[in-house]
């Protein structure tokens, strides 16, 4: 499955240029958010790789995209607004991180998923002036609103988020995670810096959905707290990995690729309530394949070198 | 003294475990601690690698006071230490396993020396042939030979042992202990817990005897198993009043 | 004065339901070892059942409760069969994702069949209100009040006081231990999980008498519920119902006395559960 990587590269590269005449704009929307949640469920996975079950996730793509849309409004140039949603979301990860990352498993989920709702509703009650209130703010768009440029745009975060985790994948990093993920106690009597290396994970992961964040205003075109920092999101970012296949690269974004051209589809049907499909196969998946669509191909041939 | 515990205490609740315990270990020794079951010698242990903080006394590796460390850190400074009830990264290989002792548990070392190191530990405990074999398709025995090789992957300088001969065969033990042996001809100081009293005979230079968190005895095997308290510990007195 | 003492009787109030919606999930932690992350839209299904009752066939919302108690005990037997069963011995983390997602699956079905607007309904006592001395309650209120007391009390009657319930505890202390001496302990794991998720639906039904239904109303529930049973401490029933009240008042006193206090509410109990858990976790090790 080597070729599958750099195949679907190509595909993604020509999307733009592919003639679909009327449907030309949809087709090319369609794939940013595919993107999108290709970007946020990989970040998801590389914070997972450690064994933390973070619901978090909708909170640091939303502070990148406030943090983005603040500065842009208050004429930071864009550049440099667009840099600060990774920054902002890792400075708040790293704090978080600090206090949470001792919490087990169960815990941990929780006070992620408190932390999230406090986030929403702090953005909700500040004043109109400083982050738009309830009501939200216009996000000015990246490159002037180019619509092919800012595909590209979106297809460089993703191979950004991608490297991430093929880093983490081919590095001593994998041992690292790997190993806190499935023996905590034994990992720290080897010498790993459980601590750190959870911490790492966690701030990796946060800045890089800070980033995708950002980057998602332009196609959003607002920020408001009820759905930019909305558990849906969450919900899709872990549905698409562990659906696709968690703690590899291909999983999440192959989970994307299917989930959110299904989502894509139902929307057209369904104005609301589609998340039900994400929670159906979450339960489906958990239950019968819990190592996801990946998990199909290896058991042919089984990666020997690789571990897990 | 490689290593020297002083005074060191613990108690869970309203039980003592271990009671002011002082020990010392050389370098290229072998010490056996033995005793019967609950009298805190695997406490001793995690004490000793730092699994949770005595309550009072000391602990010194190589002039390094290591009381107050965590258990990275005792690992970095020399500190090996194999569980009693293994506990193998379920879905890694056996290579794999031993590759994460390798890269984190001494001076950092990069992915190519750890390689080396983990061959290296593959070939001197035998497990070369199932490197590639899913640490949960293991027998007991293998586990336990993982579980051992993963701590020498670490290049420690003391090794702490607790029951490997725990539930192996004859046969098994007999392997078990020479791989044992070949690993204390590489320098290494052990420090092991055992109850199968014929490796402790065979194995070990000193032996220590505990009995309710205390040291009761300590000597050659001859000294202590003659010594009338360690009996009294193991079978009792002949006149116990209802007790 | 008279405010701060009615502001205490609300409290008192609201810490029934809290205490009825987080008994059922301390119940479920304490004896199957899951955490339940659908605890709140088993509320929810309780909730629409009352109303729909009370919609369709006039029925009194508190009558309800024994319908929408036994439907959804009916409905955790097929849940525990086909799902939960099988994820109870594999790594928790499993577990945690199969019951978000039964969560969110209902939460959204839920929006799909009844759209995501919240429903009122309308009784002749709900206007009605009791005087208690400087103090004014109304009967809708007062009355859940008395029902939660009664079933937690029944709770506790049968756990320590029937076989079944120390069959129970049995299980939730040592379940190799249990199975050995020949209970059941697959039975008592449906049985127990039946009587967690009716009593987050009963508890649904309190709401909805006082507040209402709603698609979304579960999950501030469960963030609450899980307030609770972490302050308690995971197995703790009997603090179950200290916690409640404390964070009932917690509640209670931000809303009156806070500006603006409705959002700041929400605010609060997710920061309480934030500190009660880093709390606890930074105890020694």
């Amino acid at each position: 499955m080597r070729w599958a990587g750099p195949a679907a590269l190509v595909v993604a590269l020509l999307v733009p240029l592919v003639p679909a005449g009327g449907y030309q704009q949809y087709v090319v929307q369609v794939t940013t958010f595919v993107l999108i949640n290709a970007a946020v469920a990989l970040a998801w996975d590389i914070q997972a790789r450690t064994g933390q079950l973070s619901l978090a996730p909708a909170a640091f793509f939303g502070l990148g995209a406030y943090a983005y849309t603040i500065a842009a409004l208050r004429g930071v140039p864009l550049p440099v607004a667009f840099l600060l949603g990774p920054l902002v979301a890792g400075a708040v990860s790293l704090g978080l991180g600090v206090i949470t990352l001792r919490l087990q498993g169960l815990y941990f989920a929780i006070a992620t998923l408190a932390f999230a709702e406090v986030v929403k509703v702090v953005f909700k009650e500040l004043p109109l002036d400083l982050t738009g209130g309830a009501v939200g703010l216009t996000a000015p768009p990246l490159l002037g609103g180019h619509q092919t440029g800012l595909y590209y745009l979106g297809l460089g975060v993703l191979l950004l988020v991608v490297a991430a985790s093929l880093a983490v994948r081919h590095t001593r990093l994998h041992y690292a995670f790997t190993a806190t993920r499935q023996g905590e106690l034994t990992a720290r009597v080897l010498g790993v810096r459980v601590v750190a290396t959870k911490l790492l994970a966690f701030v990796l992961s946060a800045a890089l959905t800070g980033l995708v964040g950002a980057y998602a205003t332009s196609r959003l075109f607002f920020v408001i707290p009820e759905d930019t920092f909305g558990i849906g999101l969450s919900v899709t970012a872990l549905a698409t990995a562990i659906f696709g296949g968690v703690y590899t690269t291909a999983g999440p974004v192959l989970g994307a690729i299917i989930l959110r051209s299904l989502e894509e589809g139902l929307r057209l049907v369904l104005r609301e309530g589609y998340l039900a499909v994400y929670g159906v196969i979450l339960m489906l998946v958990i239950l019968y394949l819990p190592g996801g669509l990946v998990s199909l191909w290896n058991r042919r041939s089984r990666d020997a070198a690789g571990g897990d | 003294m490689l290593l020297a515990a002083t005074s060191l205490s613990k108690r869970f609740g309203g039980v003592a475990a271990v009671r002011r315990l002082d020990f010392h270990l050389d370098a290229g020794e072998i010490l056996a601690i033995i005793g019967p079951n609950g009298a805190g010698k695997t406490t001793v242990l995690n004490l000793l690698s730092g699994v949770f903080p005595s309550d009072e006394g000391r602990i010194v590796l190589d002039g390094v006071d290591i009381t107050r460390l965590p258990a990275e850190d005792r690992c970095h400074l020399g500190l090996g230490r194999a569980f009693q009830v293994v506990q193998p990264f379920p879905e890694m290989t056996v290579r794999d396993n031993l590759m994460v002792g390798a890269l984190f548990g001494s001076r950092q070392r990069s992915l190519a020396e750890a390689r080396r190191r983990t061959d290296e530990v593959l070939a001197l405990t035998g497990l070369a042939d199932r490197a590639a074999m899913p640490a949960r398709d293991l027998t007991l025995a293998w586990e336990k030979r993982v579980e051992m090789a993963r701590a020498i992957a670490t290049s420690p300088r003391v090794l702490l042992l607790d029951e490997v001969m725990a539930g192996l065969l004859p046969h098994e033990a007999d392997e078990m202990l020479a791989v044992v042996r070949a690993v204390c001809e590489t320098g290494v100081a052990v420090l092991f817990i055992e109850h199968v009293m014929r490796v402790v005979r065979d194995l070990a230079d000193r032996v220590i005897v505990m009995d309710f968190g205390e040291k009761i005895a300590e000597g050659s095997y001859q000294d202590v198993t003659g010594h009338p308290r360690v009996i009294e510990a193991y079978l009792g007195t002949e006149d116990t009043n209802g007790a | 004065m008279d405010l701060m003492l009615q502001t205490l009787a609300n409290a008192l109030i609201q810490s029934g339901t809290y205490a009825l919606a987080s008994s059922g999930l301390a119940l479920a932690v304490g004896v199957l070892h899951i955490v339940n992350f659908a605890h709140g839209e088993f509320l929810m299904v309780g909730a629409f059942v009352a109303y729909w009752l009370s919609v369709l066939a006039g029925i009194d919302p508190i009558v309800s409760l024994v319908p929408a108690g036994a439907v959804m005990f009916a409905a955790s037997g097929v849940i525990y069969q086909a799902g939960i069963r099988r994820v109870l011995l594999g790594p928790e983390l499993n577990a945690l994702l199969l019951t978000f997602g039964i969560g969110i699956t209902l939460q959204n079905l839920a929006v799909l069949a009844f759209g995501a607007t919240p429903r009122v309904i309308h009784t002749a006592y709900q206007l009605t209100a009791v005087t208690l001395g400087p103090v004014s309650v109304g009967v809708a209120p007062l009355v859940t009040l008395v029902v939660s007391v009664t079933l937690l009390a029944g709770m506790y009657a049968v756990l320590y006081r029937t076989g079944v319930g120390k069959s129970i505890r049995a299980v939730a202390q040592n379940r190799t231990g249990a199975h050995l001496v020949g209970l059941d302990v697959d039975r008592i794991y449906l049985l127990t999980f039946g009587i967690a998720s009716a009593l987050a639906a009963i508890a649904g039904t309190m709401v909805l008498v006082r507040i209402g239904a709603s698609p979304h109303m579960g999950f501030g529930f469960v963030l609450k519920a899980f307030a609770i049973i972490v302050m308690a401490g995971l197995g703790n029933l009997t603090g179950v119902l200290w916690a409640s009240l404390v964070l009932a008042t917690a509640e209670a006193f931000v809303r009156t006395y806070v500006p603006g206090g409705g959002g700041a509410a929400e605010a609060v109990f997710f920061l309480l559960i934030f500190f009660t858990l880093v709390w606890r976790s930074w105890r020694p090790a």
